[in-house]
Protein backbone atom coordinates (compact mmCIF):
# COMPACT_ATOMS: atom_id res chain seq x y z
CA UNK A 1 0.00 0.00 0.00
CA UNK A 2 1.84 3.41 -1.23
CA UNK A 3 -0.03 6.70 -0.33
CA UNK A 4 1.84 8.84 -3.43
CA UNK A 5 5.08 8.52 -3.80
CA UNK A 6 6.87 8.37 -0.74
CA UNK A 7 9.20 6.45 0.96
CA UNK A 8 8.01 3.50 3.32
CA UNK A 9 9.67 5.83 5.86
CA UNK A 10 7.99 8.49 5.34
CA UNK A 11 4.66 6.55 4.84
CA UNK A 12 5.36 5.22 8.42
CA UNK A 13 5.50 8.79 10.05
CA UNK A 14 2.73 9.89 8.14
CA UNK A 15 0.98 6.10 9.94
CA UNK A 16 2.21 7.83 13.28
CA UNK A 17 0.97 11.21 12.97
CA UNK A 18 -2.47 9.50 11.60
CA UNK A 19 -3.06 7.27 13.96
CA UNK A 20 -2.15 9.68 16.94
CA UNK A 21 -5.12 11.86 15.36
CA UNK A 22 -7.46 9.70 14.70
CA UNK A 23 -7.26 8.77 18.30
CA UNK A 24 -7.31 12.00 19.67
CA UNK A 25 -10.51 13.10 17.67
CA UNK A 26 -12.33 9.78 18.26
CA UNK A 27 -11.70 10.84 22.09
CA UNK A 28 -12.86 14.64 21.43
CA UNK A 29 -15.61 13.30 19.72
CA UNK A 30 -16.54 11.09 23.02
CA UNK A 31 -15.69 13.97 25.48
CA UNK A 32 -18.14 16.51 23.29
CA UNK A 33 -20.65 14.12 23.38
CA UNK A 34 -20.76 13.36 26.87
CA UNK A 35 -20.22 16.94 27.96
CA UNK A 36 -23.66 17.69 26.04
CA UNK A 37 -25.47 14.78 27.78
CA UNK A 38 -23.82 15.43 31.10
CA UNK A 39 -25.08 19.38 30.55
CA UNK A 40 -28.46 17.95 29.40
CA UNK A 41 -28.58 15.26 32.59
CA UNK A 42 -27.74 18.47 34.79
CA UNK A 43 -30.27 20.49 33.44
CA UNK A 44 -32.93 17.80 33.89
CA UNK A 45 -31.79 17.13 37.28
CA UNK A 46 -32.17 20.92 38.42
CA UNK A 47 -35.78 21.18 36.51
CA UNK A 48 -36.48 18.09 38.73
CA UNK A 49 -35.23 19.57 41.77
CA UNK A 50 -37.13 22.70 40.93
CA UNK A 51 -40.21 21.28 40.85
CA UNK A 52 -39.43 19.34 43.68
CA UNK A 53 -39.33 22.84 45.45
CA UNK A 54 -42.36 23.58 44.33
CA UNK A 55 -43.99 21.00 44.94
CA UNK A 56 -43.02 21.12 48.95
CA UNK A 57 -43.54 25.09 48.73
CA UNK A 58 -47.13 25.01 47.95
CA UNK A 59 -47.22 22.67 51.04
CA UNK A 60 -45.48 25.18 52.81
CA UNK A 61 -47.54 27.79 52.04
CA UNK A 62 -50.84 25.59 52.43
CA UNK A 63 -52.09 27.20 55.69
CA UNK A 64 -55.44 26.42 55.67
CA UNK A 65 -54.82 23.16 57.18
CA UNK A 66 -56.25 22.44 60.19
CA UNK A 67 -55.14 21.42 63.79
CA UNK A 68 -56.32 17.82 63.24
CA UNK A 69 -55.29 17.33 60.43
CA UNK A 70 -51.53 18.62 61.09
CA UNK A 71 -52.15 16.21 64.35
CA UNK A 72 -53.17 12.91 61.59
CA UNK A 73 -50.18 13.84 59.67
CA UNK A 74 -47.67 13.90 62.45
CA UNK A 75 -48.99 10.75 63.89
CA UNK A 76 -48.96 8.87 60.53
CA UNK A 77 -45.31 10.50 60.19
CA UNK A 78 -44.59 9.09 63.84
CA UNK A 79 -45.81 5.67 63.07
CA UNK A 80 -43.94 5.62 59.77
CA UNK A 81 -40.69 6.46 61.20
CA UNK A 82 -40.77 4.38 64.39
CA UNK A 83 -41.60 1.55 62.02
CA UNK A 84 -38.51 2.21 60.10
CA UNK A 85 -36.35 1.81 63.00
CA UNK A 86 -33.78 -1.29 63.05
CA UNK A 87 -35.02 -3.56 65.84
CA UNK A 88 -33.67 -6.75 66.12
CA UNK A 89 -35.30 -9.49 67.96
CA UNK A 90 -31.65 -10.00 69.45
CA UNK A 91 -32.37 -14.08 69.50
CA UNK A 92 -29.67 -16.02 67.63
CA UNK A 93 -30.89 -19.25 66.14
CA UNK A 94 -29.27 -22.15 64.37
CA UNK A 95 -31.27 -23.29 61.29
CA UNK A 96 -31.18 -26.59 60.98
CA UNK A 97 -31.67 -28.07 57.34
CA UNK A 98 -32.44 -31.91 57.15
CA UNK A 99 -30.07 -33.68 54.33
CA UNK A 100 -30.23 -37.05 52.72
CA UNK A 101 -27.46 -39.06 53.91
CA UNK A 102 -24.52 -39.66 51.90
CA UNK A 103 -21.22 -41.90 52.36
CA UNK A 104 -19.73 -38.58 50.43
CA UNK A 105 -20.47 -35.78 53.30
CA UNK A 106 -20.61 -38.92 55.76
CA UNK A 107 -18.18 -37.56 59.21
CA UNK A 108 -16.98 -41.19 59.98
CA UNK A 109 -16.12 -41.87 56.61
CA UNK A 110 -13.54 -38.71 57.37
CA UNK A 111 -12.41 -39.85 60.17
CA UNK A 112 -8.88 -41.71 60.65
CA UNK A 113 -9.97 -45.30 62.15
CA UNK A 114 -6.45 -46.58 63.91
CA UNK A 115 -6.44 -49.60 64.85
CA UNK A 116 -5.73 -50.72 68.29
CA UNK B 1 5.07 -59.76 61.05
CA UNK B 2 7.88 -57.55 60.66
CA UNK B 3 9.82 -60.76 59.52
CA UNK B 4 6.63 -61.07 57.14
CA UNK B 5 7.38 -57.45 55.81
CA UNK B 6 10.88 -58.51 55.39
CA UNK B 7 10.57 -61.37 53.29
CA UNK B 8 8.19 -59.97 51.09
CA UNK B 9 10.86 -57.12 50.31
CA UNK B 10 13.02 -59.31 49.78
CA UNK B 11 11.28 -61.40 47.34
CA UNK B 12 10.19 -58.23 45.49
CA UNK B 13 13.90 -57.09 44.91
CA UNK B 14 14.82 -60.26 43.61
CA UNK B 15 11.66 -60.28 40.97
CA UNK B 16 12.86 -56.99 39.91
CA UNK B 17 16.66 -57.65 39.43
CA UNK B 18 16.29 -61.45 37.76
CA UNK B 19 12.97 -61.04 35.11
CA UNK B 20 14.83 -58.17 33.02
CA UNK B 21 18.18 -60.52 32.97
CA UNK B 22 16.19 -63.96 32.38
CA UNK B 23 14.33 -61.93 28.84
CA UNK B 24 18.24 -61.20 28.12
CA UNK B 25 19.13 -64.44 28.31
CA UNK B 26 16.19 -65.86 25.83
CA UNK B 27 17.88 -65.23 22.26
CA UNK B 28 19.42 -62.42 20.00
CA UNK B 29 16.30 -60.96 18.99
CA UNK B 30 14.22 -60.54 21.98
CA UNK B 31 17.13 -58.59 23.07
CA UNK B 32 17.11 -56.32 20.37
CA UNK B 33 14.08 -55.61 20.53
CA UNK B 34 14.22 -54.26 24.02
CA UNK B 35 16.56 -52.24 23.66
CA UNK B 36 15.27 -50.97 20.70
CA UNK B 37 11.99 -50.10 22.48
CA UNK B 38 14.15 -48.81 25.33
CA UNK B 39 16.34 -46.30 22.90
CA UNK B 40 12.76 -45.43 21.82
CA UNK B 41 11.44 -44.28 24.61
CA UNK B 42 14.75 -42.95 26.35
CA UNK B 43 14.59 -40.87 22.81
CA UNK B 44 10.73 -39.23 23.67
CA UNK B 45 12.04 -38.07 27.21
CA UNK B 46 12.73 -34.99 27.86
CA UNK B 47 16.08 -35.64 29.37
CA UNK B 48 17.22 -37.01 25.86
CA UNK B 49 16.17 -33.70 24.39
CA UNK B 50 17.37 -31.56 26.72
CA UNK B 51 18.62 -28.25 25.60
CA UNK B 52 20.15 -25.40 27.80
CA UNK B 53 17.57 -22.75 26.40
CA UNK B 54 14.47 -25.00 27.43
CA UNK B 55 15.87 -24.80 31.05
CA UNK B 56 16.71 -20.95 30.79
CA UNK B 57 12.66 -20.33 29.66
CA UNK B 58 11.35 -22.56 32.94
CA UNK B 59 13.58 -20.71 35.22
CA UNK B 60 11.76 -17.60 33.49
CA UNK B 61 8.20 -19.48 34.37
CA UNK B 62 9.13 -20.37 38.10
CA UNK B 63 10.37 -16.38 38.05
CA UNK B 64 6.66 -14.95 36.53
CA UNK B 65 5.37 -17.40 39.18
CA UNK B 66 7.28 -16.18 42.39
CA UNK B 67 6.69 -12.53 41.34
CA UNK B 68 2.85 -13.30 41.39
CA UNK B 69 2.92 -15.61 44.46
CA UNK B 70 5.79 -13.53 46.33
CA UNK B 71 4.91 -9.63 45.39
CA UNK B 72 1.67 -9.95 44.32
CA UNK B 73 2.04 -8.67 40.75
CA UNK B 74 -0.87 -9.66 38.33
CA UNK B 75 -1.60 -12.78 39.71
CA UNK B 76 -4.20 -13.62 37.83
CA UNK B 77 -1.92 -13.51 34.79
CA UNK B 78 1.41 -14.06 35.79
CA UNK B 79 0.75 -17.56 37.23
CA UNK B 80 -1.13 -18.85 33.60
CA UNK B 81 1.48 -17.66 31.83
CA UNK B 82 4.59 -18.70 33.74
CA UNK B 83 2.78 -21.96 34.53
CA UNK B 84 2.17 -22.06 30.39
CA UNK B 85 6.04 -21.28 29.73
CA UNK B 86 6.76 -24.51 31.60
CA UNK B 87 4.53 -26.80 29.87
CA UNK B 88 5.72 -25.36 26.73
CA UNK B 89 9.41 -25.61 27.67
CA UNK B 90 9.36 -29.40 28.42
CA UNK B 91 11.96 -30.39 25.73
CA UNK B 92 9.59 -32.58 23.24
CA UNK B 93 11.43 -35.23 20.37
CA UNK B 94 12.70 -33.11 17.30
CA UNK B 95 10.27 -33.56 14.39
CA UNK B 96 7.63 -35.61 16.41
CA UNK B 97 4.24 -35.76 15.48
CA UNK B 98 2.83 -37.03 18.39
CA UNK B 99 -0.10 -34.09 18.96
CA UNK B 100 1.11 -32.27 21.84
CA UNK B 101 3.41 -29.64 21.20
CA UNK B 102 1.19 -26.02 20.91
CA UNK B 103 2.80 -25.73 17.19
CA UNK B 104 1.25 -28.93 16.52
CA UNK B 105 -1.96 -29.25 14.05
CA UNK B 106 -4.33 -31.11 16.24
CA UNK B 107 -3.09 -30.90 19.45
CA UNK B 108 -5.21 -30.07 22.57
CA UNK B 109 -3.32 -26.99 23.11
CA UNK B 110 -3.09 -26.47 19.80
CA UNK B 111 -6.96 -26.19 19.50
CA UNK B 112 -6.71 -24.02 22.81
CA UNK B 113 -4.42 -21.77 21.42
CA UNK B 114 -6.72 -21.51 18.16
CA UNK B 115 -8.67 -18.36 20.38
CA UNK B 116 -5.39 -16.76 20.32
CA UNK B 117 -4.22 -17.30 17.19
CA UNK B 118 -7.48 -16.39 15.33
CA UNK B 119 -8.14 -13.66 18.02
CA UNK B 120 -11.32 -14.82 19.31
CA UNK B 121 -10.25 -14.60 23.44
CA UNK B 122 -9.24 -10.76 23.26
CA UNK B 123 -12.85 -9.63 22.48
CA UNK B 124 -14.13 -12.46 25.32
CA UNK B 125 -11.90 -10.74 27.79
CA UNK B 126 -13.02 -7.12 26.52
CA UNK B 127 -16.88 -8.37 27.04
CA UNK B 128 -15.73 -9.15 30.59
CA UNK B 129 -14.15 -5.86 31.65
CA UNK B 130 -16.69 -4.25 30.04
CA UNK B 131 -19.44 -6.13 32.53
CA UNK B 132 -16.77 -5.18 35.65
CA UNK B 133 -16.16 -1.76 34.39
CA UNK B 134 -17.93 1.29 36.27
CA UNK B 135 -17.75 4.33 33.60
CA UNK B 136 -19.24 7.08 35.68
CA UNK B 137 -16.19 8.96 36.82
CA UNK B 138 -15.47 9.12 32.60
CA UNK B 139 -19.24 10.29 32.31
CA UNK B 140 -18.82 12.59 35.07
CA UNK B 141 -15.74 14.40 33.73
CA UNK B 142 -15.56 13.82 30.26
CA UNK B 143 -11.90 15.75 29.57
CA UNK B 144 -10.39 13.47 31.27
CA UNK B 145 -10.68 11.30 28.08
CA UNK B 146 -8.10 12.80 26.40
CA UNK B 147 -5.49 12.06 29.22
CA UNK B 148 -6.42 8.33 27.37
CA UNK B 149 -5.71 9.58 24.22
CA UNK B 150 -2.27 11.42 24.96
CA UNK B 151 -0.95 8.17 26.55
CA UNK B 152 -1.44 6.27 23.47
CA UNK B 153 0.86 8.33 21.39
CA UNK B 154 3.64 5.96 23.08
CA UNK B 155 2.06 3.25 20.77
CA UNK B 156 2.49 5.21 17.91
CA UNK B 157 6.61 6.49 18.89
CA UNK B 158 7.36 2.42 19.23
CA UNK B 159 5.91 1.76 16.06
CA UNK B 160 7.89 4.12 14.43
CA UNK B 161 10.88 3.20 16.81
CA UNK B 162 10.51 -0.87 15.94
CA UNK B 163 10.42 0.39 12.44
CA UNK B 164 13.63 2.24 12.47
CA UNK B 165 15.29 -0.63 13.90
CA UNK B 166 14.16 -3.09 11.33
CA UNK B 167 11.19 -4.88 11.84
CA UNK B 168 8.49 -4.98 9.01
CA UNK B 169 5.68 -2.08 9.59
CA UNK B 170 3.28 -5.12 10.45
CA UNK B 171 5.46 -5.87 13.00
CA UNK B 172 6.15 -2.57 14.22
CA UNK B 173 2.72 -2.07 14.84
CA UNK B 174 2.01 -5.33 16.74
CA UNK B 175 5.38 -4.09 18.59
CA UNK B 176 3.80 -0.20 19.28
CA UNK B 177 0.82 -1.40 20.76
CA UNK B 178 2.66 -2.70 23.64
CA UNK B 179 2.62 0.80 24.87
CA UNK B 180 -1.24 0.29 25.49
CA UNK B 181 -0.40 -1.27 28.26
CA UNK B 182 -3.57 -3.92 26.95
CA UNK B 183 -2.69 -7.62 26.75
CA UNK B 184 -6.06 -8.67 24.90
CA UNK B 185 -5.50 -5.85 22.60
CA UNK B 186 -1.50 -6.37 21.68
CA UNK B 187 -3.56 -10.25 21.05
CA UNK B 188 -5.90 -9.32 18.94
CA UNK B 189 -3.49 -7.09 16.40
CA UNK B 190 -0.74 -9.04 16.30
CA UNK B 191 -2.84 -12.05 15.68
CA UNK B 192 -3.77 -9.97 12.65
CA UNK B 193 -0.62 -8.11 11.65
CA UNK B 194 2.16 -10.44 12.48
CA UNK B 195 1.20 -13.64 14.33
CA UNK B 196 4.75 -15.23 14.72
CA UNK B 197 5.32 -12.49 17.24
CA UNK B 198 2.19 -13.29 19.75
CA UNK B 199 4.28 -15.42 22.09
CA UNK B 200 7.14 -12.56 22.26
CA UNK B 201 4.45 -9.92 22.02
CA UNK B 202 1.83 -10.86 24.77
CA UNK B 203 4.61 -11.85 27.10
CA UNK B 204 6.22 -8.52 27.01
CA UNK B 205 2.96 -6.76 27.25
CA UNK B 206 1.55 -8.72 30.35
CA UNK B 207 5.47 -8.49 32.26
CA UNK B 208 5.33 -4.84 31.93
CA UNK B 209 1.69 -4.45 32.76
CA UNK B 210 2.47 -6.48 36.16
CA UNK B 211 5.74 -4.23 36.02
CA UNK B 212 3.52 -1.27 35.79
CA UNK B 213 4.15 -0.21 39.79
CA UNK B 214 8.21 -0.34 39.10
CA UNK B 215 8.16 1.19 35.76
CA UNK B 216 5.52 4.47 36.36
CA UNK B 217 6.43 6.03 39.69
CA UNK B 218 9.64 7.11 38.41
CA UNK B 219 8.81 8.74 35.09
CA UNK B 220 6.06 10.78 37.13
CA UNK B 221 8.21 11.54 39.97
CA UNK B 222 10.69 12.94 37.62
CA UNK B 223 7.84 14.78 35.52
CA UNK B 224 5.54 16.54 38.63
CA UNK B 225 6.29 19.09 41.24
CA UNK B 226 5.72 18.92 44.50
CA UNK B 227 3.05 21.60 44.05
CA UNK B 228 1.71 19.92 41.31
CA UNK B 229 1.23 16.39 43.33
CA UNK B 230 -0.42 18.36 45.77
CA UNK B 231 -3.37 19.36 43.44
CA UNK B 232 -6.89 18.43 44.78
CA UNK B 233 -9.97 17.78 42.58
CA UNK B 234 -13.27 18.30 42.43
CA UNK B 235 -15.35 15.22 43.79
CA UNK B 236 -17.13 13.64 40.56
CA UNK B 237 -20.94 14.69 40.00
CA UNK B 238 -23.64 11.91 40.58
CA UNK B 239 -24.22 10.21 37.58
CA UNK B 240 -27.70 9.01 36.52
CA UNK B 241 -29.00 5.77 35.31
CA UNK B 242 -29.95 7.04 32.11
CA UNK B 243 -26.46 8.44 31.56
CA UNK B 244 -24.44 5.29 32.55
CA UNK B 245 -26.76 3.42 30.06
CA UNK B 246 -26.97 5.63 27.12
CA UNK B 247 -22.87 5.73 27.41
CA UNK B 248 -22.20 2.03 25.72
CA UNK B 249 -24.30 2.59 22.79
CA UNK B 250 -23.42 6.20 21.96
CA UNK B 251 -19.60 5.39 22.85
CA UNK B 252 -19.59 2.01 20.57
CA UNK B 253 -21.68 4.11 17.90
CA UNK B 254 -18.62 6.94 17.72
CA UNK B 255 -15.81 5.01 18.09
CA UNK B 256 -16.32 2.42 15.89
CA UNK B 257 -17.98 4.74 13.29
CA UNK B 258 -14.04 6.45 13.05
CA UNK B 259 -12.15 2.98 13.70
CA UNK B 260 -14.77 0.12 12.50
CA UNK B 261 -11.29 -2.32 12.98
CA UNK B 262 -11.66 -1.96 16.38
CA UNK B 263 -15.82 -3.35 16.34
CA UNK B 264 -14.44 -6.96 17.90
CA UNK B 265 -13.14 -5.41 20.86
CA UNK B 266 -15.41 -2.34 21.33
CA UNK B 267 -18.14 -3.79 20.49
CA UNK B 268 -17.87 -6.54 23.37
CA UNK B 269 -16.37 -4.03 25.32
CA UNK B 270 -19.67 -1.94 25.06
CA UNK B 271 -21.91 -4.50 25.31
CA UNK B 272 -20.50 -5.88 28.50
CA UNK B 273 -20.46 -2.45 30.43
CA UNK B 274 -24.62 -2.47 28.76
CA UNK B 275 -25.43 -5.72 30.45
CA UNK B 276 -24.09 -4.62 33.32
CA UNK B 277 -25.50 -0.69 33.65
CA UNK B 278 -28.87 -2.01 32.08
CA UNK B 279 -29.73 -3.76 35.46
CA UNK B 280 -32.49 -6.08 33.68
CA UNK B 281 -29.34 -8.58 32.42
CA UNK B 282 -27.77 -9.03 36.02
CA UNK B 283 -27.45 -12.85 35.06
CA UNK B 284 -25.88 -12.57 31.87
CA UNK B 285 -23.56 -9.56 33.50
CA UNK B 286 -22.31 -11.62 35.78
CA UNK B 287 -21.32 -14.93 33.87
CA UNK B 288 -19.07 -11.96 32.00
CA UNK B 289 -17.40 -10.42 34.78
CA UNK B 290 -16.79 -13.94 36.54
CA UNK B 291 -16.96 -17.35 34.86
CA UNK B 292 -16.46 -15.87 31.44
CA UNK B 293 -13.38 -14.21 31.79
CA UNK B 294 -11.85 -16.16 34.37
CA UNK B 295 -12.38 -19.06 32.06
CA UNK B 296 -11.11 -17.23 29.14
CA UNK B 297 -8.21 -15.56 31.35
CA UNK B 298 -6.67 -19.10 32.15
CA UNK B 299 -6.87 -20.64 28.49
CA UNK B 300 -5.15 -17.71 27.42
CA UNK B 301 -2.29 -17.11 29.92
CA UNK B 302 -1.71 -20.75 29.40
CA UNK B 303 -1.36 -20.98 25.68
CA UNK B 304 0.14 -17.72 25.56
CA UNK B 305 2.83 -18.91 27.99
CA UNK B 306 2.67 -22.21 26.30
CA UNK B 307 4.00 -20.45 22.90
CA UNK B 308 7.05 -19.61 23.98
CA UNK B 309 9.14 -22.15 23.34
CA UNK B 310 13.07 -21.64 23.36
CA UNK B 311 13.35 -22.28 19.69
CA UNK B 312 10.95 -19.81 18.62
CA UNK B 313 11.67 -17.35 22.08
CA UNK B 314 15.15 -16.48 22.60
CA UNK B 315 16.00 -14.47 19.56
CA UNK B 316 17.46 -11.09 19.41
CA UNK B 317 14.15 -9.82 17.99
CA UNK B 318 12.61 -10.73 21.08
CA UNK B 319 15.05 -9.20 23.09
CA UNK B 320 14.94 -5.50 20.93
CA UNK B 321 10.71 -6.04 21.43
CA UNK B 322 11.53 -6.34 24.98
CA UNK B 323 13.26 -3.27 24.95
CA UNK B 324 11.08 -1.38 22.76
CA UNK B 325 7.72 -1.88 25.18
CA UNK B 326 9.69 -0.93 27.89
CA UNK B 327 10.05 2.10 26.10
CA UNK B 328 6.50 2.01 24.91
CA UNK B 329 5.45 2.26 28.76
CA UNK B 330 7.89 4.45 29.65
CA UNK B 331 6.55 7.34 27.00
CA UNK B 332 3.08 6.46 27.58
CA UNK B 333 2.81 7.36 30.86
CA UNK B 334 5.48 10.27 30.44
CA UNK B 335 2.66 11.54 27.29
CA UNK B 336 -0.19 11.12 30.02
CA UNK B 337 1.78 13.24 32.98
CA UNK B 338 2.59 15.92 30.26
CA UNK B 339 -1.00 16.38 28.74
CA UNK B 340 -2.50 16.62 31.95
CA UNK B 341 0.01 19.29 32.65
CA UNK B 342 -0.57 20.81 29.54
CA UNK B 343 -4.34 20.84 29.96
CA UNK B 344 -3.87 22.63 33.02
CA UNK B 345 -2.69 25.64 31.46
CA UNK B 346 -5.94 26.20 30.22
CA UNK B 347 -7.82 25.53 33.29
CA UNK B 348 -9.00 27.93 36.20
CA UNK B 349 -7.57 27.50 39.62
CA UNK B 350 -9.96 24.89 42.11
CA UNK B 351 -10.69 23.21 38.50
CA UNK B 352 -7.12 21.90 37.77
CA UNK B 353 -6.15 18.14 37.48
CA UNK B 354 -3.67 16.46 39.59
CA UNK B 355 -1.01 15.30 36.61
CA UNK B 356 -0.31 12.02 38.84
CA UNK B 357 -3.42 10.65 37.13
CA UNK B 358 -2.53 11.41 33.18
CA UNK B 359 -0.11 7.84 34.10
CA UNK B 360 -3.57 6.31 34.29
CA UNK B 361 -4.13 6.81 30.34
CA UNK B 362 -2.64 3.94 29.62
CA UNK B 363 -4.75 1.19 30.30
CA UNK B 364 -3.44 -1.09 32.75
CA UNK B 365 -6.96 -1.67 34.73
CA UNK B 366 -6.88 -0.97 37.57
CA UNK B 367 -2.95 -1.22 38.38
CA UNK B 368 -2.32 1.75 36.50
CA UNK B 369 -4.87 4.21 38.76
CA UNK B 370 -3.89 2.24 42.06
CA UNK B 371 -0.13 4.03 40.89
CA UNK B 372 -1.77 7.07 41.13
CA UNK B 373 -3.25 6.61 44.45
CA UNK B 374 -0.35 5.39 45.63
CA UNK B 375 1.81 8.60 44.64
CA UNK B 376 -0.78 10.80 45.06
CA UNK B 377 -1.19 9.40 48.45
CA UNK B 378 2.43 9.82 49.59
CA UNK B 379 2.54 13.49 48.59
CA UNK B 380 -0.70 14.13 51.02
CA UNK B 381 -1.99 11.16 52.78
CA UNK B 382 -5.60 12.76 52.84
CA UNK B 383 -5.77 13.19 48.80
CA UNK B 384 -7.21 10.18 47.15
CA UNK B 385 -6.86 9.93 43.84
CA UNK B 386 -8.83 6.88 42.77
CA UNK B 387 -12.03 7.87 41.13
CA UNK B 388 -10.22 10.45 39.34
CA UNK B 389 -7.60 8.21 37.57
CA UNK B 390 -10.05 5.58 36.83
CA UNK B 391 -11.36 8.33 34.29
CA UNK B 392 -8.10 8.50 31.98
CA UNK B 393 -8.18 4.39 32.47
CA UNK B 394 -10.84 3.48 30.97
CA UNK B 395 -10.64 6.19 28.73
CA UNK B 396 -6.78 4.37 27.97
CA UNK B 397 -8.45 0.87 27.08
CA UNK B 398 -11.20 2.63 24.52
CA UNK B 399 -8.12 4.62 23.28
CA UNK B 400 -5.70 1.74 22.50
CA UNK B 401 -8.42 -0.70 21.21
CA UNK B 402 -9.20 2.16 18.93
CA UNK B 403 -5.43 2.95 18.02
CA UNK B 404 -4.92 -0.69 17.57
CA UNK B 405 -8.16 -0.50 15.14
CA UNK B 406 -6.24 2.12 13.29
CA UNK B 407 -3.25 0.17 13.09
CA UNK B 408 -4.87 -2.81 11.35
CA UNK B 409 -6.77 -0.59 8.91
CA UNK B 410 -3.58 1.26 7.89
CA UNK B 411 -1.28 -2.18 7.70
CA UNK B 412 -3.52 -4.93 6.95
Amino acid sequence: MTLLAISEFEQILLYSFIGVSVVFSALIILVIAFKIMGNISKKSFKSKKKQNQESTTEIVDEKEMTGQEIAAISMALHLFLSDMHDEESNVITIKRIERRYSPWSSKIYGLTNLIR
Amino acid sequence: MRNNIKNITILFVLITLFVPFNVFGQGATEQNALFEGLEKFWHSTGFANFQFKYLVMILVGVIFITLAVKKGWEPLLLIPIGFGMIIGNIPLPIGSDEGIGIYEEGSVLNILYSGVIDGWYPPLVFLGIGAMTDFSSLISNPKLMLLGAAAQTGIFITFFGAYALGFTPEQAGAIGIIGGADGPTAIFLTSKLAPELIGTIAVAAYSYMALVPLIQPPVMNLLTTKKEKLIRMKPPRPVSKTEKIVFPIIGMILTTFIAPSALPLLGMLFLGNLLKESTVTERLAETARFALINTITILLGLTVGASTQADRFITLDSLKIFGLGALSFVVATAMGVLFAKLINVFLKEGNKINPLIGSAGVSAVPAAARVSQEQGLKADRTNHLLMHAMAPNVAGVIGSAVAAGILLNMLS
